[in-house]
């Protein structure tokens, strides 16, 4: 009996260490890229390639060239404007998920099937499909050029958000739905029941909403590239990092490109600091009978 | 259909100028009133680098007192320039720069003006036939030149002489050279030695296809493998070559003028500028011919003022402001006008690139067929890089490769 024991103890213990190893290797390989980027950035020797593994010399030339050598890349103004455009978008479309989600789960209309079927049709194409359209669409209302650009970049991020209600829907439809039934006894309007009941409950998916909401315009090449066109002074940080990469740039670009990609990283990184706790705030229920 | 009328209304406006010669239109009453919009690289805008745009697009506004310019700046560099004109050619800009691979990008878009009469003229006079001939489509002239767009050999020159330059073998033998084997833009010029050609002699006839196969394409594929297991051989991927240069592992590289300032960092004194060397093909010395394009000023068909767009694009490209950017930037001149310049004939990469585009180069064929040719190429490169074309399948692969070139599907 006791051997047994022992005999399932060490199996157990095989097999978990055998588990660890493979987790160990994973997150090597994936931590690894991250790991290189962020030791590029401090490397000390110039050019896009190098023999060795760790940098040679460390330096943070890489970092104050970014914000001092601003007259071929302006890396400041492309991040100011990366930022400016991420957060309203953000505001807008984490709005215009939860408010269509809301609707899509509480209230009953005719159109509410139809919507979500085409929703969900619409959702199969890439949404650079109509980027040309956009930017035509955008030119006739006149938002091409100079600052209105940023407008239409945030419209062209927040626009079409709503479409992307499924797993806020998903959720929604979790929270039962006498809690709306009690507070609208109690006097409650619909709108109330949303912001007063519904979005205090579902805090982990508002997080989700508004990361994946920041990140979508944060990161996005192709509709920058094609709405700024010619006007540099509007150009966000990923087409200020693609620039870095011509073979003009990239021999004496190529550390402060690395550079940049951490720095583009750490506003997205405190936004989830920030907002992580409640995702264990809203998970430990706060619906009790 | 309204947008094609439009535009074939612009063209016709356009020749209907430029052939009358006439200097311009609505200029009743004082100075007209010019709206122009340029766009340029970065570079050519920053103060850092003297604002050369600027600076010239100034001194063109001294020349014609009679227009009343304002100019409106925007970035595009030049291999981007094409997708944005043709993109929406009524928003961009009037006058703006171009690598003219890209050229028919813009034509197909009807994007591009065509320049005659005495504007044609003047850009045969200052240009060599090479260079002109990279801005002609169909008989007609699209831009004006204002530098050549080519590679050549930059090397070490405590390791080689100037003799030993003048061939591949000799300097493989003297110290390790690095050459881009998996890019296809460099892979050809071993193909061209050995008389391989795309679409015909002089790269205009689309009918007379790629004709890199048969027995002569076989033996510089053959070739490129023994070179690839040379010990003093590197191939020169994601910046292994300069690099090389920087540890002073690799003595001899193939690259343009976009890396000089570099590799003059790097070498000092030491760096060596040359054409192309030939190579040793089965006892025969072959030259190498590297792909020769050039960057030239085009002029949108969109443009309200043709006439002033015209003018601007000949003033961009003169010998003056080519002189003025080769100051500044080190913008290789081409100008047929500044062959006599001092100052220009004394520096290394102008002499090199100027030999390498007179003698060991070919046109970089801009027929849309040419489209096809690039990923086939590059295959070849790293078939060889990684084993697997062999001696014994390299006739084969190379037909492969020739049947790639030559056919529209995507393979």
């Amino acid at each position: 009996m006791e051997q047994k024991k022992l005999g399932m103890k060490a199996a157990r213990r095989r097999s978990n260490i055998a588990v660890h190893i493979v987790l160990a290797i994973l997150a090597a390989v994936w931590v690894f890229p991250v790991l290189w980027v962020v030791m590029t950035s401090f490397r000390g020797e110039r050019g896009s390639y190098v023999s060795t593994f760790f940098p040679q010399t460390l330096t943070i030339d890489n970092y104050t060239r970014l914000f001092t050598d601003t007259t071929i890349l302006n890396f400041p103004q492309m991040f100011t404007n990366t930022l400016i455009i991420s957060i309203f978008s953000c505001i807008l479309s984490a709005f215009f998920v939860l408010s269509a989600a809301y609707c899509l789960s509480r209230l009953r209309f005719k159109m509410r099937r139809p919507f979500m079927n085409m929703a969900m049709i619409l959702g199969l194409f890439p949404g650079f499909m109509s980027m040309i359209a956009v930017y035509f669409i955008l030119k006739a209302v006149g938002l091409t050029e100079g600052s209105l650009i940023r407008l239409a970049l945030i419209l062209c991020y927040s626009g079409g958000a709503a479409l992307g209600f499924q797993i806020a829907k998903g959720f929604f439809d979790t929270t039962p739905f006498a809690i709306d039934e009690a507070a609208m006894i109690d006097g409650c309007t619909r709108w109330q029941v949303f912001t007063r009941i519904t979005l205090p409950l579902s805090k982990p998916l508002i997080v989700y909403t508004v990361l994946t909401a920041f990140m979508g315009p944060w990161v996005d090449f192709i509709f920058a590239k094609v709405i700024c066109r010619a006007n540099a002074d509007q150009y966000t940080v990923a087409i200020g990092l693609w620039r870095m990469l011509e073979k003009e740039y990239i021999d004496s670009w190529y550390t402060s490109f690395a550079a940049g990609a951490v720095l583009i990283s750490i506003p997205i990184a405190l936004l989830f600091l920030k907002l992580q706790k409640y995702y264990v705030d809203g998970m430990s229920g706060a619906v009790k009978g | 259909m309204k947008q094609g009328w439009k535009r074939a209304a612009a063209l016709v406006c356009l020749l209907a100028l430029v052939l009358a010669g006439c200097s311009g239109l609505g200029e009743s009453g004082g100075r007209e009133k010019v709206r122009l919009m340029v766009w340029s690289p970065t570079e050519d805008q920053s103060k850092d680098s003297g604002m050369w745009l600027q600076t010239c697009c100034e001194r063109f506004a001294e020349l014609h007192p009679e227009w009343d310019i304002t100019f409106v700046y925007g970035i595009a560099d030049e291999p981007g320039a094409a997708g944005s004109v043709s993109q929406d050619p009524e928003a961009s800009a009037d006058v703006f720069m171009f690598a003219n691979d890209t050229l028919t990008t813009m034509t197909d878009a009807k994007a591009l003006s065509k320049f005659g009469g005495k504007y044609a003229e003047e850009i045969r006079r200052t240009n060599s036939e090479t260079l002109l001939s990279s801005v002609v489509l169909d008989g007609e002239i699209y831009g004006v030149p204002f530098t050549s767009n080519t590679w050549y050999m930059y090397y070490d020159k405590s390791v080689f002489s100037e003799e030993d330059v003048k061939s591949l073998e000799a300097m493989l033998e003297k110290g390790v050279v690095s050459f881009p084997l998996t890019n296809s833009w460099y892979l050809p010029a071993f193909y061209f030695g050995n008389g391989c050609t795309l679409f015909g002699e002089n790269g205009t006839e689309e009918a007379q296809g790629a004709q890199f196969g048969g027995e002569a394409g076989a033996e510089v594929t053959e070739y490129l493998i023994g070179l690839a297991q040379n010990p003093n051989f590197r191939i020169d991927a994601d910046g292994s070559g300069i690099a090389g240069m920087r540890d002073g592992s690799i003595s001899a590289m193939f690259t343009g003028s976009w890396d000089a300032a570099a590799i003059q960092e790097i070498l000092g004194d030491n760096m060596g500028v040359a054409a192309l060397p030939t190579f040793n093909l089965n006892g025969e010395e072959k030259q190498m011919y590297s792909y020769l394009g050039s960057k030239a000023i085009g002029v949108n068909t969109s443009s309200d003022y043709m006439v002033q767009a015209v003018e601007l694009a000949l003033y961009l490209g003169s010998a003056e402001a080519q002189l003025l950017h080769f100051e500044l930037r080190n913008v290789i001149p081409c100008s047929t006008d500044l062959l006599e310049n001092e100052e220009i004939m004394s520096n290394p990469v102008v002499m090199a690139q100027n030999d390498t585009a007179a003698r060991t180069s070919v046109l970089q064929p801009i027929v849309s067929q040419m489209g096809n040719c690039w990923t086939p190429v590059e295959n070849m490169g790293k078939g060889i890089r990684n084993g697997s074309v062999t001696l014994d399948n390299a006739a084969e692969q190379t037909e492969a490769m020739n049947d790639a070139m030559n056919s529209d599907g995507i393979s």
